[in-house]
């Protein structure tokens, strides 16, 4: 009789929780997912101190991934119903899930706080804007430039950096000898789209509905990057390696020019013992172009409290945690005010990386290869497999535009 | 027996299997049936979902190269488990001979197997590394290539490497599975074959390899299905690269779930796999008389 009275009194506890409300706690709570900034988790929680001096009542929950777990991550997440409310993405990931309808438009909380949406970089702030609406404010930000090693430009014979394609490939072939090579880029995203927007190639027609890269002075492009990469004036490594393999290949110092954002400079000036001011050189790459890969943070669709989720973006991004976040993991922010102050401290404290983050302010109207595709993955698959196959020798330049065409315009039909 | 009696029976029989048949049924019959269901419908986490009837497998096999590529690739990977297999063999016959200290050998051999398939592929990555790598180290300093090799990079080599690098890490197993065979060989029959006057070769061929038939076989399943389901060496060695070079059936569905955004397609891309790999059963259960893993009805 013990043991019955003790299994019912169980089975009555156990419904009473169940059929409790949710609890307070559980209803004060957001979660916080970013890309692989474990480092900085000292200040993050000072994001979250200082978010919980607005909401003493709320918790937050912080997770960072990974760049190759976060997409996984975040889409089962996404499947389970309980995706991050708040998310900082890298680059076009966020196109997809704000196409589909999975982001929060933040237009609304922007024009609630005109100080707010003043406060970011009104250059900057479009390029998470997807037919009309906002999905994403910055939290950092990055393009692509020019790194040039200053030896080897000398022991070429050359004064300058590279003004146009011609010259850039003509360039990389005077270093390109023995174990030196001339160019490298980084190529995941759209990284290495410079290379073409320089040629005046466009990706798709102005209604987004086509492919429009098969032309000829694309696949004379093409040929051309393919032969110099054939004979070694551009260094292999840009069309296979994605991010360790090439800034370790720079770092050596055996690359003479090098079409990275401004994050690999940090990555390779701790491991380049030649880097310092006399010997690495900053530039635009030709034409002034440049591929933006930034950081934003967004609301999820399912957030259940959007407006604290929209709070807490406000204090990461404000002007105490942005200046706190520049100087600290060197990268701009997105917000005039504060990158100014952020360039002043580089200025003085370490004049090399101010050259390096003073180009991502710059030419803000020559970026390329951020288009707003909500296929944009599978388009970039599609065209980069077939470009990488002609790169690397294995295709005709022609055969391999001609094939990739077919491919996007498929993915585009569907 | 009577009838109350063999109720009874069988009702402690299903209540003692209930709990697996449970579980079973939760994790592998109802996401393979809601997999089967996906494949049929147009799905991501933010669309609801539409019938699209046969469009995934259409695009797959009239549309898709990357399919038709990484599915050439996994035959290709999966052709590589009689190598191993007769590596191991070999090994197997040497550390069974009497050989000193062959114990130290056998144990030399099997290390690779417990090794997690990450540290498996990250300590290749370093042997083929095309500036620092021992292996292009060796063949640099023997005069037979001038520049090193970037294996993992090379349309050639990659594939090649890569199946380097899964038969050193499984043929430690294989060895212990084959040595096992031999070992339970009764030494009387090659005794009464030499008296009878059969050399060292007919002696392998007439009764070694007959009688190690039953290991071979466990050896080659197992390395068919490891050639089906060896995700995480490739990703660590070459993602799929170069170009797909590397590309298998279970990388590719990782692929177009988690990089493409294509969770519809990825699940048509596993039942491909669901069906390849049942085909390959049902062949390895023919090839074994239809008998593999049937066991006596206990009375």
């Amino acid at each position: 009789m013990k043991l019955v009275r003790l299994v019912v009194l169980g089975a009555v506890l156990m419904a009473a929780v169940a059929g409790c409300p949710e609890t307070a706690a559980a209803q004060q709570k957001i979660s916080v997912l970013t890309w692989n900034i474990p480092v900085y988790k000292e200040k993050i929680e000072g994001w979250i101190a200082d978010f919980r001096k607005i909401h003493p009542d709320v918790q937050v929950e912080w997770l960072d991934k990974k760049g190759p777990e976060w997409g996984p991550f975040y889409q089962t997440q996404l499947v389970a119903g309980t995706a991050p409310d708040v998310i900082d993405v890298q680059g076009g990931l966020w196109l997809e899930y704000a196409a589909n309808n999975g982001l929060v438009d933040l237009g609304p909380f922007l024009a609630r706080d005109p100080e707010v949406k003043d406060y970011y970089n009104p250059r900057i702030l479009p390029s998470w804007n997807y037919e009309g609406k906002q999905y994403m404010v910055p939290f950092y930000i990055s393009k692509t430039l020019l790194f040039y090693n200053k030896t080897m430009l000398k022991e070429a014979g050359l004064t300058r950096p590279p003004q146009s394609f011609e010259e850039l490939v003509d360039f990389a072939r005077q270093m390109g000898k023995g174990e030196k090579s001339g160019f490298m880029t980084l190529n995941f995203d759209w990284l290495y789209w410079p290379l073409f927007a320089m040629n005046g190639v466009e990706l798709l027609s102005p209604d987004g509905k086509k492919a429009a890269f098969n032309t000829p002075s694309a696949a004379k492009a093409l040929d051309t990057l393919a032969k110099a990469t054939a004979d070694g004036a551009v260094n292999k490594v840009s069309w296979t390696g994605r991010w360790v393999e090439p800034n370790d290949a720079f770092a050596s110092g055996t690359v003479g020019m090098y079409q990275a954002h401004a994050p690999a400079f940090f990555y390779v000036r701790g491991s380049g013992k030649w880097i310092s001011a006399d010997t690495l050189g900053v530039a635009q790459m030709p034409g002034g172009f440049a591929t933006p890969n930034s950081h934003g943070f967004g609301i999820s669709k399912s957030s259940k409290r959007p407006d604290l989720a929209w709070d807490f973006i406000k204090v990461a991004t404000n002007e105490k945690w942005g200046y706190t976040f520049g100087t600290t993991l060197r990268n701009l922010t997105g917000a005039p005010r504060v990158d100014t102050r952020i360039l002043e401290y580089f200025q003085k404290e370490d004049p090399l990386a101010y050259s390096v983050l003073k180009t991502q302010v710059e030419n803000l109207d020559k970026l390329v290869g951020n288009w707003r595709q909500a296929k944009d993955a599978q388009i970039k698959e599609a065209f980069y497999t077939e470009i990488q196959a002609a790169l690397l020798g294995r295709k005709p330049a022609a055969q391999a535009l001609a094939e990739a065409e077919r491919k996007v315009n498929r993915i585009l039909q569907r | 027996m009577n009838v109350a009696r063999r109720w009874r029976r069988q009702g402690v029989i299903w209540l003692l299997l209930a709990p697996s048949l449970a579980i079973f049924f939760l994790y592998r019959i109802v996401p393979l049936g809601w997999n089967a269901v996906l494949s049929v419908q147009k799905w991501s986490p933010l669309r609801p979902a539409e019938f699209a009837g046969l469009y995934h497998y259409e695009e797959m096999l009239l549309h898709d190269d990357v399919f038709w590529t990484s599915l050439g690739n996994t035959l290709v990977y999966m052709a590589s488990a009689p190598i191993g297999i007769a590596l191991a063999l070999a090994l197997a016959l040497l550390v069974n001979a009497g050989l000193r200290g062959r114990t130290v050998y056998r144990a030399i051999i099997f290390v690779s197997y417990p090794l997690m398939t990450v540290a498996v592929g990250i300590i290749w990555r370093w042997l083929y590394d095309e500036k620092l790598g021992l292996i292009n180290y060796v063949l640099i300093r023997l005069g037979l290539v001038e520049r090193g090799i970037a294996f993992l990079d090379s349309f050639t080599w990659a594939m090649p490497a890569v199946i380097v690098a899964a038969i050193w890490q499984i043929v430690g197993f294989f060895m212990i599975i084959v040595l096992a065979g031999l070992q339970s060989i009764p030494p009387n029959l090659y005794e009464a074959a030499a008296i009878d006057g059969a050399d060292r070769g007919q002696r392998f061929a007439r009764i070694t390899v007959p009688l190690l038939r039953p290991s071979l076989f466990l050896c080659l399943v197992l390395g068919i299905i490891n050639s089906f389901t060896s995700f995480d060496l490739i990703y660590v060695m070459t993602r799929g690269g170069p170009n797909y070079a590397t590309e298998l059936l279970i990388t590719y569905i990782y692929r177009a779930a988690f990089v493409l955004s294509q969770l519809d397609y990825a699940a048509a891309l596993t039942v491909v796999l669901f069906v390849l790999l049942l085909a390959v059963t049902w062949a390895a259960n023919r090839a074994t008389g239809g008998e593999a893993g049937a066991v006596e009805a206990a009375e």
